[in-house]
């Protein structure tokens, strides 16, 4: 006990400072070359010369690839649990590639009406999430057991129909090639604080429910039977979980685009350096999760002279990893 | 009295005349966004080749500070700072060069425009239109932007003097050869109804082939090519060199033999440069393709 603590505690410095140094170099690094008494006397003497470039346009980047980061790698951790897989994640299971589809249908029917406060883009972009986890969900039970194959198999399926249906969604206008790149490989060129605004309150909400319901997941784990003996409410927790981790999905794809692999290593590598507690996963997972998303936006926009999409880089470095897994498993 | 009733009128008149001419109406750009013009601007960024060429045109070459990598004409524009292509600009550099005039146009995505606007950047977007007629639209508009009003008159005459010389060489043309224009040589790109090169193509004389599908940029089918069997076949390319190899490309294939214009020979180099671009130099893409069309239409000059 006390050694996984202070395990912990380490990972937890070390995790800040690196968020620390992922945002700063964020903030310096560009296209436009700046230094770090440009950025001092930005904060400290309000020279107004980089203001835009710090703040409109580096910072927001920085600050929302950390949100969808955090999002995406809560929704992994959820998902691995809920499906008792070790390679569930919002993209492997299809949801990311189902919200983006909706997304792209809010967006072609020119559907930008508020309703109670939220975009009717990403009340769509959940709902096909949605469904499209709930159809890979029911596919892949057989009397109350997930077959990991099957799991991997419909995913993979429904996430490439999706895919399909988006890409001719955005065909169907020509000219919009660009368009496709943004929702098929994801991108964080033109964030604002909009979108932050946007994510930030399910980010929050999903991260609280979560984190209050960490203990059942644990119980979960062990099994349905044993976790309804425990005392767990089983089928409402698995149905919260459900919802919460599409809807951190949802929110971060109607945003960015679909962005492979994040949720699927992330929690890895915090399972292997703290251990499998829920309690301490899924907060660490969104730490880690948004602290890679920074440094993988940063290779981004720094690796060639024009943008690469941030898809590429994620799945540069997530898809070795699940074959890893793959291979583990036999 | 009489002329001091006069000169009161004459004042008036004068005075109101300063008054407008001083109030700056803010014009809207394609997007609906209304721009004022305060003073002519010194600091442009251009985002496509047409308008880095038109301000060039315009004398604004020195007030360029921005360009897209694809912006190559006139040579001093590929000295300018690069600011990305058409569908990335980079919004990070845009900034940096400080610019007091963004001239855009619909191609560029909607969502950079947005941002764009939306970081506080005094940005301008134009609608490119489809025919010949919206270049000189193009060329007026920019004119107005950058006050060059004057200048951009004085663009346009002759360029609209060719259009009509070109127009009245071809005014007894009895047949309009059917045409397949290769967009990008290799492949069978090709340009639909919407976009200015099926104006340009029917103004030099002749028929798209492609002309009655509504779309701008489209891969044509090889099977309709055959069946329509073009009588010309003009092709697009930067260089010469290019166009014998894809001249080659065409010729070579087996099933395309057929064709009329495989057959005769009549396989035509058409310079992208001049072509794929609604600007200044579009009118002398126009005459040099009714030429390679109608040649007997010319000889006579």
């Amino acid at each position: 006990m006390m050694k996984i603590r202070s395990k912990r505690l380490r990972l937890l410095i070390v995790l800040i400072v690196l968020l620390f140094l992922g945002l700063l170099t964020s903030l310096l690094v560009g296209s436009v070359r700046t230094n770090l008494q440009d950025l001092w006397n930005f904060i400290f003497n309000h020279n107004k010369t980089y203001a835009t470039i710090f703040l409109d346009l580096r910072l927001t980047r920085a600050l929302l690839a950390f949100l969808v980061g955090a999002s995406l790698s809560i929704s992994g951790a959820i998902l691995q649990g809920y499906f008792q897989n070790p390679m569930a994640d919002p993209f492997v299971v299809g949801v990311s590639s189902g919200a983006s589809f909706g997304a792209v249908l809010a967006i072609n029917l020119g559907l930008s009406i508020q309703v109670f406060g939220f975009s009717l883009q990403s009340i769509l972009a959940f709902a096909t999430g949605f469904a499209i986890v709930y159809f890979v969900y029911l596919l892949s039970q057989r009397k109350g057991v997930f077959k990991v194959e099957t799991l991997l198999l419909t995913g993979i399926a429904a996430g490439a129909l999706a895919s399909a249906l988006t890409s001719f969604l955005i065909f169907q206008k020509s000219e919009s090639y660009e368009q496709a790149v943004f929702w098929l490989l994801g991108s964080f060129a033109l964030s604002d604080w909009n979108q932050i605004a946007a994510v930030l309150p399910y980010f929050v909400l999903c991260f609280i429910i979560a984190q209050w319901l960490a203990k059942d997941m644990n119980l979960l784990v062990l099994g349905d039977d044993v976790a309804q003996s425990l005392g767990c409410p089983v089928s409402r927790v698995r149905k919260t979980f459900l919802v919460i981790s599409t809807l951190l999905a949802a929110s971060s794809v109607s945003v960015c685009g679909i962005i492979g692999f994040v949720g699927l290593i992330v929690p890895h590598w915090v399972r292997i350096l703290i251990g499998p507690d829920h309690r301490s996963l899924f907060w660490f997972s969104s730490l880690t999760g948004g602290i890679f998303l920074v440094f993988s936006d940063l290779l981004a926009r720094t690796l060639l002279p024009s943008e690469l999409p941030i898809g590429i880089i994620t799945a540069a470095a997530g898809a070795p990893f699940f074959i890893y897994l793959l291979n583990q498993r036999r | 009295m009489r002329t001091r009733k006069f000169q009161f009128f004459f004042l008036l008149f004068v005075l109101m005349a300063s008054i407008h001419g001083n109030q700056k109406e803010p014009i809207k750009d394609a997007l609906g966004f209304s721009y004022v013009i305060n003073f002519p601007p010194q600091r442009i960024v251009s985002l496509a080749p047409n308008i880095t060429e038109i301000l060039f045109s315009l004398g604004l070459g020195e007030k360029v500070v921005g360009v897209t990598r694809f912006c190559d004409y006139p040579p001093q524009a590929q000295e300018k700072e690069k600011v990305g292509g058409l569908v990335d600009p980079n919004l990070e550099k845009i900034k940096a060069l400080n610019p007091d005039l963004i001239i855009g146009f619909r191609g560029n995505p909607l969502r950079i425009l947005k941002r764009l606007r939306s970081i506080g950047l005094p940005l301008f977007v134009l609608e490119m239109g489809n025919d010949l007629e919206s270049v000189f639209s193009i060329i007026k508009k920019i004119g107005t932007v950058t006050q060059r009003e004057k200048e951009s008159e004085s663009l346009i005459q002759p360029l609209r003097k060719k259009y009509k010389a070109v127009q009245s060489a071809l005014r007894n043309v009895e047949h309009q050869p059917k045409v397949f224009l290769s967009i990008h040589g290799f492949g069978f790109w090709t340009s639909g109804k919407e976009s200015f090169l099926n104006d340009l193509l029917a103004k030099a004389g002749g028929v798209n082939i492609a002309g009655d599908i509504p779309q701008k940029w489209l891969l044509y089918k090889q099977e309709q090519l055959i069946h329509q069997d073009p009588e010309i076949i003009v092709i697009l390319t930067k260089s010469p060199e290019e166009f014998s190899k894809a001249k080659e490309w065409i010729s070579n294939k087996t099933h395309l033999q057929g064709i009329k214009a495989v057959r005769t020979d009549r396989i035509y180099y058409l310079d992208e440069n001049l072509a794929a671009r609604p600007g200044p130099r579009l009118f002398q893409a126009l005459e040099e393709l009714a030429r390679l069309l109608h040649p007997q239409n010319f000889e006579a000059e």
